[in-house]
């Protein structure tokens, strides 16, 4: 590939390697791709969004559309870890919004927003599938279940 | 005596899930093994005797779609495993995906080869992270031990697996949305038919089923379809995965034949209501379920049985909700799931949705205006009849046997 307009700002191999991985699969590589490479860089910045496009023959407003579609893909910055809060029904049941305040108190933040330091994002989530473990919320791969507003202090280092 | 088994949760905290070797020690792919000494119709002609009903919400005859699998004549065909549970207050599917995940892997090779596949996709949750490692583990450790792969146990039968992650999307749980996605696409639904047994995956003849569908295939292939039809009541065999949240002491994954009261589930099972409380209203099939009074309890947990009373069993959850909660504190989080998860490509649903919240929303703040009632039946019967799959067709479900069963709006000479 000769074209060298990307202003890549991560580590360009490591981006070129996955996508490389996924390419003879063409577009049924797109959601693993695209998955892969944001675990490396956190969000899809305009330019992965063009170099996957190019390589796996997917039109750009496509690979938007895909992107916009599901909540897990992101298309703007995000902190480094994201905080998934469950406040479906049995996590409601057994506290959510309790411990839902907590978080927003200690990050002095609401959902949908990053911490000025960059280092988290809070989201609020339907059902994650651990009611078991409600009120629960994951941080990152993480799933922290029974939470209390005590536990969300511990949880964020913030005591 | 509660109607209790052990038969697909039998190795789950029992023994190391990341270990073939302990698999291979407790029975594992036995059932495979034995399922390569039989023709596939044989196969398919168990499943039929043991009238396994589908585990993943729609109650679909698996004997039936396996058959019709099997008789396609066009090449390749593919088996999916439909990982990517979602519904609200299910979370059954992910005790098999992390406790047993090898059992997985085994059905999914003895379903391709009843059915004529050589290629299985099995599309894990992405907010599954745990099962997928395990998952992807176990997929690499059966491939490097010749569990899958070529010409296993020297026969014709090739197969292999790939693992997609789901990327946050309820409606993708839908089986053609999951397709669509594995294809690097939106997820969205697409008009039925044609079914995916004649055109499903990149538009081949596809089996797809849940997780715990097929958790049930090995025993029946060892034991016999017949033996299957032995456990529990005739109409509803086998063992069921219930998953039980909300106000119980003992919140989590029961198994027991479908004979299973729901009153045995909460009170003997769960461990009852904390708190010296009393149960209010009990959500059972999640989000697109329905909502029973507690002089219901004495129901059966049966897909038939739930169905005389006008409640359907969906996924299986259970979610107890005591007599301090306010229901519409629930409803509200009930129609903001389906405003938020519809996908939009049919505006019975993506309108629908969306009115059917703010209705809600409003009412829950106590601003009751006249005519909402008949309002949000028009849409949920619009919905139900007009949307283009289920999500839309169940998206007023809970809301509507909510109204039925309590008396939760004022009368309309009262406003
Ligand atoms: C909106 C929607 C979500 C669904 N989500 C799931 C799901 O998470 N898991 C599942 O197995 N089936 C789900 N289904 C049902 C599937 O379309 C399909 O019927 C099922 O995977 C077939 O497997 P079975 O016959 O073994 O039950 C969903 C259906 C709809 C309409
Ligand atoms: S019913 Fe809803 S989720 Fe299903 S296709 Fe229509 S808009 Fe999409
Ligand atoms: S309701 Fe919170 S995990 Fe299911």
């Amino acid at each position: 590939m000769t074209e060298t307009t990307e202003t890549f700002t991560y580590d360009y191999p490591a981006i070129e390697a996955i996508v490389t991985r996924h390419e003879a699969k063409g577009r049924a590589g797109l959601l693993p791709c695209l998955q892969e490479i944001q675990a490396f860089t956190g969000w899809l910045t305009p330019d992965i969004c063009q170099l996957v496009g190019r390589r796996l023959d997917v039109p750009l407003a496509d690979i938007y559309g895909v992107i916009d579609f599901y909540t897990l893909l992101y298309r703007e910055p995000v902190g480094k870890t994201i905080i998934r809060v469950c406040d479906d029904m049995a996590c409601y049941l057994n506290g959510s919004e309790e411990v839902l305040s907590s978080f927003k108190k200690w990050l002095g933040i609401g959902p949908g927003e990053t911490t000025p330091d960059g280092k988290y994002t809070l989201e609020v989530h339907p059902c994650l599938g651990y009611c078991d473990l409600a009120p629960m919320a994951m941080m990152g791969d993480d799933v922290h279940g029974h939470l209390t507003p005590d536990k969300v202090a511990d949880l964020l280092e913030v005591k | 005596m509660v109607p209790r088994t052990n038969i697909l949760g039998k190795r789950v905290g029992k023994i190391d899930p990341g270990s073939l070797p302990a698999y291979v020690a407790s029975g594992g792919f036995l059932a495979l093994r034995k399922a390569l000494t039989l023709q596939p119709e044989e196969i398919v002609h168990e499943i039929m005797a043991a009238h396994l009903i589908g585990r993943g919400g729609a109650a679909f005859s698996a004997g039936f779609k396996w058959a019709a699998v099997r008789r396609e004549t066009a090449r390749p065909k593919y088996v999916v495993c439909n990982a990517d549970e979602s519904e609200p207050g299910t979370f059954k599917d992910r005790y098999l995906l992390e406790g047993d995940p090898f059992r997985i892997v085994e059905a999914m090779a003895i379903s391709a080869y009843a059915v004529g596949a050589n290629r299985g996709f099995l599309y894990v949750r992405g907010e599954y992270p745990l099962a997928y490692k395990r998952l992807a583990h176990a997929v690499a450790e059966s491939r490097r031990a010749g569990y899958l792969g070529l010409n296993l146990w020297n026969t014709e039968f090739c197969f292999d697996i790939e693992i997609y992650r789901g990327a946050g999307a309820y409606v993708c749980g839908e089986e053609t949305a999951l397709f669509e996605s594995i294809e690097g696409r939106r997820g969205q639904p697409r008009l039925k038919p044609p079914f995916p047994t004649t055109n499903g995956l990149f538009g081949q003849p596809t089996l797809i089923n849940n997780v715990e569908t097929l958790a049930n295939v090995p025993d029946i292939v060892l034991n016999g379809g017949q033996w299957y039809r032995t456990l529990g009541p005739l109409t509803n065999p086998g063992p069921k995965l219930y998953a039980v949240s909300g106000h119980v002491r003992k919140p989590g994954v029961y198994e027991a034949t479908m004979d299973l009261t729901l009153q045995e589930l909460i009170y003997e099972l769960a461990g009852g209501i904390p708190g010296g409380r009393r149960v209010q209203a009990v959500l059972v099939g999640g989000a697109a379920g329905t909502f029973l009074r507690p002089d219901q309890l004495d129901v059966a947990l049966g897909f038939d049985t739930l169905r005389t009373i006008g409640a359907t069993l969906g996924s299986g959850a259970v979610m107890v909700l005591d007599d301090s909660v306010d229901l519409w504190n629930v409803l509200r989080r009930v129609t903001r799931f389906f405003q938020h998860e519809s996908c939009g490509k049919c505006f019975p649903c993506q309108l629908g949705t969306q009115r059917q919240a703010e209705i809600v929303t409003r009412l829950a703040a106590g601003n009751v205006h006249p005519g909402d009632g008949a309002a949000l039946t028009d849409i949920g019967l619009t919905m139900r009849d007009a949307s283009i799959c289920g999500l839309g067709q169940m998206a007023s479900s809970a809301l509507l046997s909510a109204f039925s069963q309590f008396s939760l709006l004022p009368r309309e000479d009262e406003l």
